[in-house]
């Protein structure tokens, strides 16, 4: 059940949301009782369906809520069959979400859009850059899934989300992977979706770190070096992931680019799963002398992600010289590892004046 | 605080250390989990790399505080 807050206008419940700690720093579209019910018609679904519980406060991410949280982060309707989806997807157990909420480290949701949905939830953008400014669809949805975990999950700067720095991604971390320009199948149909169904995979990281690589036609051994530089960036010796067990998912995001060297070079997901997997290790001694305290694992050489299948390779960006790695927390109960559910447009309802 | 709560439920005593930094966060973690008496014990912040003397000090300091929580359930 909503709370329901009075003022004189939509200045005035703007200052009061603010005041409240219901947003995120920036200003929202005030949830009126009109606009959310729109968003839940939207939705397809009835406004008291529990979509899960969100931690640490537990609240229920009923479709009214979650409508709300979306109106407030600008969404349109035909965004909600991706917001829906991104929630049920971060209440699985999996995800950890209660853990990842309160810890100090800076892990944030991102959400990977694969399918139909890319372009019919919006217009996710793929291209370039797709992480950064001006894209509304990006922006409105991974907003409104930041806005269910503050107000939902109850997760306050300071109070109950400790994360010491936080990152830019809390705000909103989302985009779809470039099936058009990947030489590779879309990531979900690795995961055993079909083609033509839309999918949004989320994985707990934090912002990404570049990759510097220029390719060379003439040399052979140019997809070699690409992927001992990926592998480099993702064994960084004073991130979690080398330091914690090597449990967690990390992202991987191949500029278009990257990816055809690898590909034209006979890699495929797999493959290029597992090199990253096996080169991304770093000497157990240079660990020590880092954080003695902090290491686990026994190896002489200590993997960052110990299972290839965690590391989540999409394709997206501009062409150019840059490749994303996002590392990960490696901590709570489940290792920080990436979840997925499918976004149903088949629920979605379609309204005449979606832009109105 | 949550493997406190999550050792308790267990039915196993368990006395948590909270930070004085994190005092706030493990009530509301607490309450949130339906258990905002489970029994904890705070300690001045940080306590992560203060060095061994200072650690087993620290220890001495709350020994009977401890005790004490845990026999009051």
């Amino acid at each position: 059940m909503s709370i329901f807050l009075n003022a004189r206008d939509e200045a005035e419940a703007l200052e009061k949301l603010h005041d409240a700690h219901c947003t995120d720093g920036l200003p929202v579209i005030i949830p009126t009782r009109e606009r959310v019910q729109r968003l839940v018609l939207a939705s397809g679904l009835d406004s008291d369906i529990v979509l899960g519980e969100m931690g640490p406060q537990w609240g229920a991410a009923t479709v009214e809520n979650v409508a709300i949280a979306a109106v407030m982060a600008g969404c349109l309707a035909e965004h909600m069959p991706v917001v829906v989806a991104a929630i049920r997807a971060i209440c699985q157990p999996e995800f950890d979400l209660a853990e990842m909420q309160g810890t100090t480290h800076c892990i944030a949701p991102l959400l990977i859009v694969n399918g139909p949905a890319r372009a019919a939830c919006g217009g996710i953008a793929s291209g370039f850059g797709a992480l950064g400014p001006g894209h509304r669809a990006n922006a409105s949805i991974g907003r409104a899934v930041r806005l269910a975990m503050m107000n939902i999950g109850g997760a306050r700067p300071g109070e109950s989300d400790m994360a010491l720095h936080g990152h830019p991604g809390k705000f909103t971390f989302c985009l779809a992977e470039d099936e058009e320009q990947s030489p590779f199948p879309p990531l979900h149909t690795s995961l055993g979706y079909g083609l033509e169904q839309s999918v949004v995979t989320v994985v707990g990281t934090e912002g990404p770190h570049s990759v510097l690589f220029t390719g060379d036609a003439d040399d052979p051994l140019s997809a070699e070096r690409l992927l001992n530089t990926i592998a480099k960036v993702i064994a960084n010796p004073g991130s979690n992931n080398s330091h914690l067990g090597g449990r967690a998912a990390i992202c991987v995001v191949l500029n278009p680019d990257h990816a055809e060297v690898l590909h034209n070079a006979g890699y495929t997901r797999e493959t290029i799963q597992q090199a990253l997997s096996e080169r991304a290790v770093t000497p157990r001694a240079d660990l020590e002398a880092l954080n003695p305290r902090m290491l686990v694992g026994r190896e002489e050489f200590i993997p960052a992600v110990r299972d290839p299948a965690n590391i989540v390779l999409i394709t997206a960006g501009g062409t150019g010289l840059y490749t994303m790695v996002m590392p990960s927390w490696c901590a709570g109960p489940h290792g920080n590892v990436a979840v997925h559910a499918e976004i149903e447009l088949n629920q979605y309802c379609e309204l005449p004046s979606a832009r109105g | 605080m949550r493997d406190g709560i999550a050792i308790a439920r267990n039915g196993i005593p368990a006395v948590a250390f909270v930070t004085s930094k994190f005092w706030p966060q493990g009530d509301f973690v607490a309450k949130a989990e339906g258990m905002p008496d489970v029994p904890r014990v705070q300690l001045p912040h940080p306590v992560a790399g203060i060095g061994r003397e200072a650690m087993a000090s620290l220890a001495d300091s709350i020994s009977e505080e401890v005790l004490q929580r845990l026999i009051d359930g």
